[in-house]
């Protein structure tokens, strides 16, 4: 029974909320806790850069373009393991959060969510893209990924008898990634913000990395979670989502198709809503939020799971809790609830 | 220019139909109240509700302007927030259909002459008199008879539906179409849609729609509710005030709640549970429900669109501004819709089966007025799909007219009979 009780809290909780500290959390971790002696590794699902000086651990990527930064005997040779050995650390840290790690760690995405907060707050409008076009741009992200994994062994290795690529390429991806250029910006660093002019490929990469973090912050500023659509972790994430413990369910059966939960999506997945027939719906830009749990109205009919055990469900009066419920004064005027609490306030006064 | 025969001839018919009209009333409300025992104290209000009136008298708050809707696509929410009120004008009355037919060609669907009937002769709900008449372009029949407004002299509103809802075409159409119909409103009722006045709208209506799931919730119990009641409640949300809706239909609720602790039940345990769905019973037409649950049955679920299709389903706001209002509140009207006006409708059967299991259901009894081709059409593929998880189903036909129920009795009678036969066999 006890247990019974905790689960309706939960469901009728208002999770965004709670989303908000942890990220808000997670952020200063992830940006000063290096300050705090946090040593968390270098292996991280998020874009924890190192090029930041409060960082407490450095993002997977950086690490695997430094690993796959030589040549192919190497890379065979036993000290090739130590790629392997860094990709399960990966997954260790992966498979626990799934791509929760986008959604409540990741402080490149809270920065975006925080911009989105800032639009709302000026009263404007986000933008909406044109389905067909946008569903072939989220491609670039296994485009990104798959580049970021050959350019560094063409640097040390020839494919097909083709020259090597300069070694102004090392680490390609960190290059043009935002998150070099903003995080060390909170703290107090701005010197990431140059262009370098020792030879054309650094110029090229370096001004093509000031490009990219400016559209960043743009981007986001008119489209909720813009950068992720492009984001080569999150590519490499889905890879291994299917086997994560953290789940996203859905019962087809049980849903209407209304669509609530793609419309409060905030990277607009459709399947969420018109696909009946996957159980795992998490899509490959779900960032595991849960907004879309929040916003189903049907007993139920999508369920966040750990391994079987159900944690967070839909829920007729969960969903009346947080979209039912009205402050508006003259509303509870009507229904007398306003000045029955008002009695009830002088009653205890008395 | 209506010349004075014309005139005389139309105040004759409207005299007569009126007449029709109460006789017709007050025989449905008779077999729904005093034919059945033991009625809850909580109908009363809905009951009263449908009482005939004196003509003229209009039971709506002046100094508001009337919007008519003529289905289940016009968004309510917009109308509230503009200060003015939504009434549903589909008829139910075979009185006002002779009327209609009038203006329409012999094999049309009973609903749509007597809507078009009733509006010509200003028989509407609560002697409502429309500022303006939405006209929602969901089936053919509806949609044409729109152009018939100049011959009754009323304008209609054209409210675009697109034919198909599962593409993001049609959901951008949609939501233009609704964006549209916002100028229209605010240029009708001389106000502007506000965003605090939408929110409080969109939370009174989760109101009653969470009151209605909540009433819908305790029909999956024994029974303690009929369907003939069921069915009131819903066709009273066609013009009630939606506040005082939400509030006697909680009262309504706990009495039923108090009903399911005491093990009160309106019928015995063998009772066949029914399914209701198909073209929409309207009040007064309420004689399939009435005569499966006096040959002893019970309605547990309507899938209809005077019922549960038409207030269930939710609005979810991400950022409460009029950018992101407006098109929530269309992705509701469009989206969870099982209207057979759509294709494909694969969401209707998924929700009947649903329903099949949460409330029990012995039966399916699927209801289709004489010239509506589309109910007509999609009963086929749902009575397939039901028959293969061996559920039974009765097609019948009628149309508005009383008179013929006598083949009708017959053979509800023998479905009930083969599904008590069923019950007893488990």
């Amino acid at each position: 029974m006890q247990k019974f009780k905790i689960k309706k809290y939960i469901d009728n909780s208002n999770v965004s909320r709670f989303r908000f500290w942890i990220q808000l959390v997670s952020f200063f971790i992830f940006v000063y806790g290096g300050y705090f002696f946090i040593e968390i590794g270098s292996r991280l699902p998020v874009f924890s850069c190192p090029y930041a000086s409060g960082s407490p651990g450095g993002c997977y990527l950086i690490g695997v373009q430094h690993e796959l930064n030589s040549t192919w005997s190497t890379i065979f040779s036993p000290r090739g393991i130590s790629i392997l050995k860094s990709l399960g650390i990966f997954f260790i840290f992966f498979i626990f959060l799934n791509k929760a790690w986008c959604g409540y760690v990741c402080p490149l995405g809270t920065l975006q969510d925080w911009i989105t907060k800032l639009r709302k707050f000026m009263g404007f409008s986000f933008v909406r893209y044109d389905e067909m076009s946008f569903k072939k741009l989220k491609k670039i992200k296994y485009l990104i990924l798959v580049l970021l994994i050959l350019i560094p062994l063409a640097i040390n290795n020839s494919f097909f008898g083709l020259p090597v690529l300069p070694h102004g390429m090392h680490t390609p991806f960190c290059q043009i990634c935002p998150a070099r250029i903003i995080l060390p910006l909170f703290n107090g660093d701005m010197s990431q913000i140059f262009v370098d002019f020792t030879d054309t490929t650094t110029i090229i990469m370096t001004s093509l990395g000031l490009m990219v973090a400016a559209i960043f912050l743009v981007g986001s500023f008119v489209k909720k979670r813009f950068f992720c659509f492009f984001c080569p972790m999150s590519a490499l994430q889905f890879l291994f989502s299917k086997i994560a413990i953290l789940r996203l369910i859905k019962d087809g059966d049980k849903c209407t198709r209304c669509g609530n939960c793609s419309r409060v999506c905030d990277v607009g997945i459709t399947e969420i809503a018109d696909d009946v027939l996957s159980k795992n719906i998490v899509k490959d830009d779900c960032m595991m939020c849960f907004k879309c749990v929040e916003a189903c109205p049907e007993e139920g009919a999508l369920k966040v799971k750990v391994v079987n055990f159900d944690i967070f469900s839909a829920t007729e009066e969960g969903f009346f809790k947080r979209y039912g419920e009205t402050d508006d004064p003259e509303h509870l005027k009507k229904h007398g609830l306003l000045n029955s609490n008002e009695e009830s306030k002088k009653e205890n006064n008395d | 220019m209506i010349n004075a025969t014309d005139q005389d001839r139309y105040n004759r018919l409207k005299k007569t139909s009126t007449i029709h009209y109460n006789m017709e009333v007050n025989k449905v409300l008779s077999e729904i109240i005093d034919d059945f025992p033991d009625t809850l104290s909580g109908m009363e209000y809905f009951y009263n509700k449908f009482k005939p009136l004196e003509a003229g008298e209009s039971i709506y708050p002046k100094g508001k302007k009337l919007i008519a809707s003529m289905c289940i696509h016009v968004p309510v929410e917009l109308i509230y927030a503009l200060d003015a009120i939504p009434v549903r004008i589909c008829s139910g009355a075979y009185s006002a259909d002779t009327a209609g037919s009038d203006f329409l060609p012999a094999k049309i669907c009973p609903m749509v002459k007597s809507t078009l009937g009733a509006l010509y002769l200003d028989m509407l709900p609560g002697n409502a008199n429309p500022d303006l008449i939405i006209n929602p372009t969901t089936c053919d029949q509806k949609k044409k008879m729109g152009e018939m407004g100049e011959e009754i002299g009323k304008e209609f509103y054209v409210l675009e539906v697109p034919p198909s809802k599962d593409s993001e075409e049609a959901r951008q159409y949609w939501q233009r179409t609704v964006k549209k119909l916002v100028k229209k409103l605010e240029k009708v009722t001389g106000n502007k849609l506000s965003r605090r006045k939408l929110k409080r709208s969109i939370k009174a209506v989760a109101q009653a729609q969470s009151e209605f799931r909540r009433f819908m919730r305790l029909r999956k119990n024994a029974p303690v509710i009929f369907g003939k009641d069921a069915l009131l409640v819903t066709n009273s949300y066609f013009f009630d005030d939606i506040s005082n809706w939400t509030e006697k239909l909680s009262i309504l609720n706990d009495e039923l709640e108090e009903r399911i602790e005491k093990e009160a039940t309106v019928t015995g345990p063998r009772t066949p549970r029914i399914l209701l769905t198909g073209s929409p019973s309207i009040f007064p037409n309420m004689r399939t429900p009435i005569l499966l649950e006096k040959l002893g049955g019970v309605i547990v679920y309507e899938e209809f669109c005077s019922s549960s299709r038409m207030i269930s389903d939710t609005v979810a706001v991400d950022e409460w501004f009029l950018y992101d209002m407006v098109p929530a509140v269309a992705d509701r009207y469009l989206k969870p819709s099982t209207c057979p006006n759509f294709t494909p409708n694969d969401d209707r059967i998924r929700k009947i089966l649903l329903a099949m299991e949460d409330y029990k259901v012995d039966g399916v009894v699927y209801q289709t007025f004489t010239g509506c081709q589309l109910y007509d059409m999609e009963s086929r593929k749902i009575s397939k799909e039901l028959e293969k998880f061996g559920y039974p189903v009765l097609n019948i036909e009628l149309d508005y007219n009383p008179k013929d129920s006598g083949q009708l009795t017959t053979r509800l009678e023998a479905f009930l009979e083969s599904l008590k036969e069923n019950k007893r066999k488990k």
